[in-house]
């Protein structure tokens, strides 16, 4: 194993960094934002990806989650090396394995919230019966089956983040990336979301990284993992 | 043909994998219709603007429709008439009365009980004020009493048939509601005469709903014709009319030409043809216009949404199956317009109205026949401008990058 690399330990990585770098062009102008990200993070851990505005939090998320390509080394998830995977590959692979939760919850207006719930299972595959028991088993460990036919504009915001919360775990995939997820919520709502989250990881195993500035909600996860000008500055073991 | 095959099959394979991707794409229809509902006020504007095109579209087909009713239902195929050589219509033709003596007994012409099934007659035209307070030239027509047996078509609905030597005119109903003072009982003022309105007819919209009919004695005294303008016979079946005319042909008495009066019917539909030219440039203009209005509710909505674009990507939706989303949307917003439109061209139907023949220099009376065929067009070409309208937004929206799409554009 690289020296230089931050592991997490604790068990089979879910997430294998090596060397990974990002750079955008601004006409001849390289602009860097990530770089040299030697990472490993075991299955099952709670992450929060940590540092000030532009330190690259988000574009390394949006790597993790198969969003973004790297413009430098390699990235394993869960089991697939994402540098080979084309562009249907990709989407096919983040439907099966990601669960996106985000900082304006992104719901599709026109749909209910059972419909908007549905919306990665139709492209699994499952039939209308498999989908509807999905569902509902998702808005339920959500605490929102009363609020299943609701539309977006018809919940708080609270309401609205537990709706996407269930849709990024319907399709039971291994990861969840969250990028602020309680950046538009108030102090009760926001607790109620990161105990949620803490009770998926904990209960349910699932791996989460989650980009947050806020230093309560980077205090639910088990390790805090801190950059600085797209370098991985320090690593951090939550005492809960 | 090589360039047109390069253009079309694209273009077939787009709409068929299009069908194709309706049914086997996830990405539910009610999205895009309730996205659709959820932007009322652009997109019904938008259908507004799609509807009048091809309300238009649909009007201008059924005028071209009309005219050709009323042409092709006014012949037989085992009919002809007989004109001088290259007259092309019976007003620019003539054949004296002695040879007209001859033609009418002609052996190859069929025979019933009161004789030869022919009728000679003249045709003129007549200027008459319209209800519009213009002038338009009428043609009038003087027949024989066998003339009206030999359309069938034509019906007495009031009154009762003109009477020779007594200036007596049957006007057709239809004419009555563009031409004022056509009422039975009233006088018309044709070649020095008063002719008196004995009787209205109805010719299931044949052409001869734009004639006046009288005597063709009457007429051809009051217009001072010495000549006829043409004959007009039945044979015993369309078959017989290859010898008939050339018979008439050779005959060195005659030397007339024979016209089986279906193709002379289908020469003068291209009374139509300006009518047509200028419904399609209009046409065009307008579907130019109904494109663009349909591209820019698209863009908007594609510029709109961004973000739901960005996060059914993350889901896993991919390109393919959000540009085919897209281009659905834009063609239901059409198709919405088209089918409004084609059920708004409904009103027009059977409405009255008339062209001057640029052949005749005569008024051609029609009316809008607007067909199940005609709506069907319509509502297809409400889906090219769909198609056209919608391609580039949902292009659009397939391609922008993903990162870029989760922040809002």
């Amino acid at each position: 194993m690289d020296a230089n690399r931050f592991d997490l330990g604790g068990g089979e990585p879910i997430i294998i960094l090596d060397d990974v770098a990002k750079s955008y062009w601004r006409e001849t102008l390289e602009i860097p934002v990530l770089q040299g990200i030697d990472l490993e993070i075991p299955r099952g851990s709670y992450i929060a990806l940590m540092g000030p505005s532009g330190s690259g939090k988000t574009t390394l998320l949006n790597l993790i989650a198969g969003i973004d390509r790297p413009t430098g080394g390699s990235l394993e998830v869960c089991g697939h090396h994402l540098n080979g995977l084309d562009d249907d590959e990709l989407a096919a692979w983040r439907n099966l394995h990601v669960g996106f939760i985000f900082q304006n919850y992104n719901l599709v207006p026109v749909l209910n919230a059972f419909e908007n719930v549905e919306l990665p299972l139709l492209l699994t595959g499952a039939g209308r019966g498999e989908r509807r028991d999905r569902v509902e088993e998702a808005l339920a460990l959500v605490n929102l089956t009363d609020r299943m036919f609701n539309y977006p504009r018809q919940l708080s915001g609270g309401q609205e983040q537990r709706v996407a919360i269930a849709r990024a775990i319907v399709t039971n995939p291994d990861l969840l990336v969250a990028d602020e997820p309680t950046g538009a919520l108030d102090a009760k709502n926001a607790e109620e979301v990161l105990g949620l989250m803490e009770r998926l990881n904990a209960e349910l195993g699932k791996t989460i990284v989650m980009v947050t500035h806020d230093p309560k909600a980077a205090h639910h996860a088990r390790h805090q993992i801190h950059l600085e000008k797209g370098v991985l500055d320090r690593t951090v073991e939550v005492n809960r | 043909m090589i360039l047109g095959l390069l253009i079309v099959l694209p273009v077939v394979a787009y709409l068929a994998w299009l069908v194709w991707a309706l049914v086997a794409y996830p990405i539910p229809l009610g999205y895009n219709l309730r996205s659709l509902w959820q932007r009322k006020v652009s997109s019904l504007s938008t259908a507004a603007a799609i509807a009048l095109v091809v309300g238009i579209f649909v009007v201008v087909l059924s005028l071209a429709q009309g005219l050709s009713i009323a042409f092709v239902s006014s012949g037989r195929a085992d009919q002809a008439l007989v004109l001088r050589p290259n007259a092309r219509f019976e007003l620019n033709s003539s054949i004296e009365r002695d040879r007209m003596r001859i033609l009418k007994v002609h052996p190859l012409i069929k025979r019933d009980a009161e004789g030869f099934m022919a009728s000679a007659e003249v045709v003129v035209v007549k200027l008459f004020p319209m209800a519009d307070g213009t002038d338009t030239n009428v043609t009038v027509r003087g027949l024989e009493r066998r003339g009206i047996g030999l359309r069938p078509q034509v019906r007495l609905v009031q009154g009762r048939w003109f009477r020779p030597g007594l200036s007596e005119v049957v006007v057709p109903r239809k004419m009555q509601g563009r031409f004022p003072g056509m009422d039975l009982g009233r006088h018309l003022r044709m070649g020095g005469r008063d002719w008196l309105i004995v009787g209205t007819f109805d010719a299931g919209g044949a052409s001869y709903e734009s004639e006046v009919w009288s005597d063709v004695n009457d007429i051809m005294q009051a217009f001072r014709r010495e000549s006829y303008s043409a004959l007009l016979v039945r044979l015993e079946s369309p078959e017989r009319l290859e010898g008939f005319a050339k018979a008439v042909e050779e005959d060195k008495r005659l030397k007339l030409e024979v016209v089986q009066e279906t193709a002379y019917f289908k020469e003068l539909t291209k009374a139509g043809d300006p009518i047509k030219v200028l419904g399609n440039l209009i046409t065009l203009i307008l579907t130019g216009a109904a494109i663009f209005a349909a591209m820019n509710t698209m863009y908007a909505a594609v510029a709109g949404r961004t973000k739901e674009i960005g996060t059914l990507r993350a889901l896993g939706f991919r390109q393919r199956e959000i540009l085919a989303s897209f281009q659905w949307e834009s063609i239901f917003l059409c198709l919405t317009g088209g089918l409004l439109g084609s059920g708004l061209a409904l009103f027009a139907n059977g409405i009255q109205t008339g062209t001057t023949s640029f052949d005749t220099f005569a008024d051609v009376s029609f009316a809008f026949t607007i067909t199940p065929g005609l709506m069907a067009q319509g509502v297809a070409f409400s889906l090219v401008m769909g198609l056209l309208g919608g391609f580039l937004p949902a292009w659009r929206a397939s391609r922008i990058p993903l990162t870029e799409a989760m922040k809002g554009g």
